[in-house]
C-alpha cells in the first residue's frame, strides 16, 4: 500500500508542476511582448491585410483579456485539446507527434551508448594505478566540456566528409542515428563515468569490500558483484534526468544534422512566437521530467534497500 | 540532491555552444554579388536568355537529391509568404502567366489575355488539355476559386492577398475564358500572377479538404507530392501526363527526373560538405562562404544571380522620426557608409557595392543614378555641418544645442548574426554620428514596426518581379496603416514619388515606363529613405553531372522540369 500511496503523491505533485510549467510559459511568452497577430503574420516577407489580422486575433482568442486566454487554455488543456499551430496551421499534438518518434529514438539511443560506455568505462579504471586514472578522467573532462556542435562537426568531418562511412543529415536510415547518437551519447557518458567512478572509488574502500577481498572473491567479482550495485544509485538519477534534458540537448543535435525532431520545431515554434507550439512542446518536457522522476524513485526502490524499508 | 543540480547545470553547457554555432555562421544572411559587369552603363543588366529556356533534350529517369536550409511548414503557397515558395512553386504548381527573359508576359495556363482600355478588366483565354493530379480540371471556375482563397481570410495569407488586393470579382466567360474585375488600374497585376505565391490549386482540394493543404498540396505542376515530413524534408514524384510549361522555357511534356528528394538541412556548413561527399546532387541555398572552395572543386558547378526587385538595404530610416525626418542628415548618413568595405566584410571578397534603389536586372533599372549616393566622408561631414550637428561632445559625437546626434537602429534577431549593422555602426561613428544597434525577436520587431516606434531598421530586402517593388517599399499608401501592414517601413510621403509611383502602376506603355521608372529611381537619390548596399543573390550549388538546370524569370530561382542526370547517375 506505501507503494501505491507513494505513486499517487507522485503524480499528483507531477500534475502541479505540468500546472505550473503551463502557467509559467504562458506568462512568459506573454510577457516578453510584441503582438501575437503580427509575429503570425508581420514578418519582414509580409503584407497582411486588416482583414487578416483580424480574423487570426479572433480565431486564436487574440482580442481577448490574458486572463480570459490563459482560462480559456487551460480549459482546453483539462479536455485535452492543446490547440492548432500559428504558423504549421495543423493541431498540436499532431506537429509534435510528427516528430517525437524521431527524438525519442535519439534520446534513447543517446542514453544507452551513455550506459555502454560509461559503466565499463568507470568499473575498468576505479582504483587503478594514477595513470589509468588520470587518462580516463581526462579523456572524459574533455569530451563532457566539449560542445555539442563541435564534437557533432568533428564526427561528421571524419566520419561522412572523409571516411563516407555514414550519411551526414536525415532521420530516415538507422545509420543517419549514429552520428547523432554518438554526439548526444558521448559527453553524457563521459559525466556519468566520472560520477560513477568516483562513487566505485569511495565504495572500494569501504570495509565489506576489503572483506570480500579477504575471503577470496575475485578483483571483478567484487568491483561487479559488489561495488557496482551500490554505485548505482547516482546513475540512475543521473541518467534519468540526462534523458529528460535530451529534448533541450536535441536542439543542436537535431539542427546540425539535419533530423527531424522535437528540439527543432521547439526552435522554430520560439521564433516565430506559435505560442500553442511552444506551450504544447514545454508541457511535453515537463510531462517528461514527472515520468522520469517518478521512474526514478520507483527505481531506488528496487536498487537502494533503504528506501524500501523505510 | 546534488547530482540533480550538476546534471541541470552540465546540460546547459551544449545549449549555450549551440548559441555559438549560429555566431560562427555570420555573414550568412547578407547574399553576395555576381562579378559581372553591370556597371556598364546605358542598360539594365541581363542574363543570357539561354539561362532561361532549355538547350537540348535531356534523358528520362533517376532521383534528385536537393538541400535546402528551411523548411516553410506549409505547402499551400497561398498561405505563406515565405521565399522557398518561389522555386517549390515551380515543381508543385503552374501559374496564369510567366515572364519572359526581358521581363514581359507571356502564355501560361492563360493562353492569351485582353485588357480593357480602363485597365480595370482582365479576360483570360485558358488552355483547355490542363488537369491537377487529382482529376479535376482547370478552367475558368478554378481561376475564380483560386483567388478566392488567395485573399478568404481564413487563408490567412500575408502576401497573395495584398498582391491581389485591386481584385473585386470574376465572372466565367464560358468553361475556358474568365474575366477578372478590378477595382482600379493595376498593371503590375500579371507580373504578381507569375508569381508562385499565386499559383493555382486545384479548385476540388480547395473547397473539399481545406484544412489539408498545406500538407497535402494538389496542383498542376511537373511533380506531386509523395510524402511531406516537416522539418525532414519533401518527396516528389513526376506526374507522367504533364504537358503544359510555360512556352518559354521550351520544353514539352513530362519533367525528366522520376523523383525529386528534398532535405532540411540547416546547417550551412553541412550544406556545403554533404553537397561536396555525394549525399546530395544539389544545394538550393549555398552558403556564400563556401563559394570559393566550391568554384575550385571540379565536380561543381556554382550559380548565383541577382533577385529581382529592391536590393539589400543597410539601413532603413524613419522619415517620421527624428534625426532621418530631415534629409539632410539621411544624405550624410548614406555618404558615410564605406560599402567596399562592408562588401568585402560581409561577402567574403566577392560582393560588389550597389549604391541605388533598384536591382541591376529588373525591368525599367535605370543605371545613370549609381553614383548620387556615393562613399564620400566630407560630403558627409558637410552636410552634417549644414543642418547645424556642429558642437563635439566629451565622446566625440556630434551635438546641437546639447543633445547628441544618436539614432537606434532595431535589427532583426535571426539564427544567424550579419556583421553589416555593427559595419555601418562603425563607419557612421567616423562622423560623429551615434548609432545603437538593438537586437530584437520578430514579435517584438513587428510590434515596434506597426507601432512607428524605431528611428531606423537594419537591413531589408523585398524582392519582386516588377519595378513596382518600388511602390510596395515607398509610396505612402504602403505606410502601415488600419488597413494593413505595409513595407513602407521608411514611413516615407513624397507627393513627387507617390505620383511617379501611382502613374506608373496604370501605365501600359513601355516608353510611358520606362520614363516614370527612372524619375522614381533618380527621385529616391534625391530623397534618400534607406541606403542601399548590394544586390542579393540567390546562389545554387550543384554537382557537374546535374544538366538542364534553368532559371525561372520572375524569381531567378531554379527550375527542375527541365534538369536531368547524366549517365551512370539515373539509378
Amino acid at each position: 500500500m506505501m507503494l501505491w500511496r507513494r505513486i499517487f503523491l507522485r503524480i499528483g505533485a507531477g500534475i502541479g508542476a505540468l500546472w505550473g510549467a503551463a502557467t509559467l510559459t504562458f506568462i512568459a511568452i506573454n510577457l516578453t511582448g510584441g503582438d501575437t497577430a503580427l509575429a503570425i503574420l508581420g514578418g519582414p516577407d509580409a503584407l497582411p491585410t486588416e482583414q487578416v489580422l483580424h480574423r487570426v486575433r479572433s480565431e486564436y482568442g487574440l482580442d481577448k483579456p490574458l486572463v480570459e486566454q490563459y482560462a480559456r487554455y487551460l480549459w482546453q488543456l483539462v479536455q485535452g485539446d492543446l490547440g492548432e499551430s500559428y504558423t504549421l496551421r495543423i493541431t498540436v499534438i499532431k506537429a509534435i507527434g510528427q516528430q517525437l518518434a524521431a527524438t525519442t529514438q535519439l534520446s534513447l539511443c543517446g542514453t544507452a551508448l551513455a550506459l555502454a560506455v560509461s559503466i565499463p568505462c568507470a568499473v575498468l579504471t576505479a582504483k587503478r594505478k594514477a595513470w589509468i586514472v588520470s587518462l580516463a578522467s581526462g579523456l572524459e573532462l574533455v569530451l563532457s566540456s566539449t560542445p555539442s556542435f563541435v564534437l557533432g562537426t568533428l564526427l561528421l568531418l571524419v566520419f561522412s566528409f572523409q571516411l563516407h562511412i555514414l550519411p551526414a543529415t536525415g532521420t530516415e536510415e538507422w545509420q543517419s542515428l549514429v552520428l547523432p547518437a554518438l554526439t548526444l551519447g558521448l559527453p553524457v557518458s563521459a559525466l556519468l563515468g566520472q560520477v560513477l567512478r568516483r562513487e566505485l572509488d569511495d565504495i572500494l574502500e569501504q570495509p565489506f569490500i576489503v572483506m570480500a577481498r579477504a575471503r577470496g572473491m575475485s578483483d571483478a567479482g567484487v568491483r561487479l558483484g559488489r561495488a557496482l550495485g551500490h554505485a548505482m544509485i547516482p546513475l540512475v538519477t543521473m541518467s534519468g534526468f540526462l534523458f529528460a534534458s535530451f529534448v533541450g540537448l536535441a536542439v543542436v543535435v537535431e539542427t546540425l544534422f539535419a533530423r527531424q525532431g522535437v528540439g527543432r520545431l521547439l526552435v522554430d515554434a520560439t521564433t516565430n512566437k506559435d505560442v500553442p507550439l511552444v506551450l504544447g512542446i514545454t508541457l511535453l518536457c515537463a510531462a517528461i521530467y514527472v515520468s522520469v522522476s517518478l521512474v526514478v524513485d520507483l527505481l531506488y526502490l528496487i536498487i537502494d534497500p533503504r528506501v524500501r524499508a523505510s | 540532491m546534488d547530482f540533480r543540480r550538476l546534471a541541470l547545470s552540465l546540460i546547459m553547457l551544449p545549449l549555450l555552444g549551440g548559441g555559438l554555432a549560429s555566431v560562427l555562421e555570420a555573414g550568412n544572411s547578407g547574399g553576395e554579388s555576381e562579378n559581372s559587369n553591370y556597371r556598364a552603363s546605358g542598360d539594365r543588366f541581363r542574363y543570357p536568355a539561354r539561362d532561361y529556356s532549355e538547350q537540348s533534350g535531356g534523358t528520362p529517369g533517376g532521383t534528385l537529391k536537393v538541400s535546402v536550409a528551411s523548411d516553410t511548414g506549409n505547402l499551400d503557397l497561398h498561405s505563406i509568404s515565405h521565399t522557398n515558395a518561389e522555386w517549390l512553386g515551380r515543381i508543385l504548381y503552374d501559374n496564369l502567366v510567366y515572364l519572359d527573359e526581358q521581363g514581359e508576359i507571356s502564355p501560361w495556363l492563360a493562353k492569351s489575355w485582353t485588357v480593357s482600355p480602363d485597365g480595370k478588366t482582365y479576360t483570360f483565354h485558358l488552355l483547355d488539355d490542363v488537369t491537377f493530379s487529382d482529376g479535376s480540371k482547370f478552367n475558368a471556375k478554378a481561376v475564380l476559386v483560386n483567388l478566392e482563397h488567395m485573399r478568404d481570410p481564413a487563408t490567412k495569407s500575408p502576401l497573395a492577398a495584398a498582391y491581389i488586393d485591386p481584385y473585386v470579382d470574376g465572372k466565367v466567360v464560358d468553361e475556358y475564358t474568365v474575366q477578372l474585375n478590378l477595382r482600379e488600374a493595376y498593371t503590375p497585376f500579371l507580373n504578381v500572377l507569375a508569381q508562385s505565391w499565386l499559383a493555382m490549386e486545384s479548385p476540388k482540394a480547395i473547397r473539399e479538404k481545406p484544412k489539408e493543404l498545406g500538407e497535402a498540396p494538389v496542383g498542376s505542376g511537373p511533380f506531386v507530392v509523395e510524402s511531406y515530413t516537416r522539418q525532414q524534408g519533401i518527396k516528389f514524384v513526376r506526374r507522367k501526363d504533364y504537358n503544359w510549361s510555360p512556352a518559354i522555357i521550351k520544353h514539352s511534356g513530362p519533367a525528366y527526373l522520376n523523383r525529386i528528394e528534398i532535405q532540411f538541412v540547416p546547417e550551412a556548413t553541412v550544406r556545403y560538405a554533404s553537397l561536396t561527399s555525394g549525399q546530395f546532387d544539389f544545394t538550393i541555398d549555398a552558403p556564400p562562404q563556401s563559394i570559393a572552395a566550391m568554384r575550385s572543386d571540379q565536380t561543381l558547378v556554382v550559380d548565383r544571380r541577382i533577385r529581382q526587385g529592391n536590393p539589400f538595404r543597410g539601413i532603413i530610416f524613419n522619415t517620421s522620426k527624428p534625426p532621418f525626418d530631415e534629409v539632410t542628415v539621411r544624405r550624410a548618413v548614406a555618404a558615410a557608409i564605406d560599402r567596399e568595405g562592408i562588401a568585402q566584410l560581409a561577402g567574403f571578397g566577392e560582393l560588389e557595392p550597389k549604391a541605388d534603389f533598384l536591382a541591376a536586372n529588373t525591368r525599367f533599372y535605370d543605371p545613370a543614378f549609381q553614383n548620387v549616393l556615393r562613399y564620400d566622408v566630407a560630403e558627409a561631414n558637410r552636410l552634417l555641418d549644414q543642418a547645424g550637428w556642429t558642437q563635439k561632445d566629451g565622446a566625440g559625437f556630434r551635438s546641437k544645442g546639447g543633445e547628441r546626434l544618436s539614432a537606434e537602429m532595431l535589427v532583426l534577431q535571426t539564427v544567424s548574426t550579419s556583421a553589416v549593422p555593427a559595419a555601418i555602426q562603425s563607419d557612421l561613428k567616423k562622423i560623429g554620428f551615434e548609432l545603437k544597434l538593438v537586437q530584437i525577436p520578430l514579435a517584438q520587431y513587428a510590434d515596434r514596426r506597426a507601432a512607428n516606434n524605431y528611428q531606423a531598421i537594419g537591413g531589408g530586402v523585398w524582392h519582386t518581379n516588377t519595378p513596382d517593388g518600388l511602390y510596395i517599399v515607398y509610396d505612402s499608401n504602403e505606410i502601415t496603416s488600419n488597413r494593413r501592414i505595409g513595407q513602407n517601413i521608411s514611413r516615407l510621403q513624397d507627393s513627387v514619388l507617390d505620383d511617379l509611383l501611382q502613374r506608373a502602376r496604370q501605365s501600359n506603355d513601355p516608353k510611358d515606363l520606362a520614363d516614370l521608372y527612372s524619375k522614381v529611381q533618380k527621385r529616391l537619390t534625391e530623397v534618400v529613405p534607406a541606403v542601399p548596399l548590394y544586390d542579393n543573390y540567390s546562389i545554387v550549388g550543384y554537382k557537374s553531372y546535374v544538366k538542364g538546370i534553368i532559371f525561372d524569370t520572375s524569381h531567378n530561382t531554379p527550375i527542375f522540369t527541365t534538369a536531368w542526370l547524366s549517365q551512370g547517375k539515373r539509378l
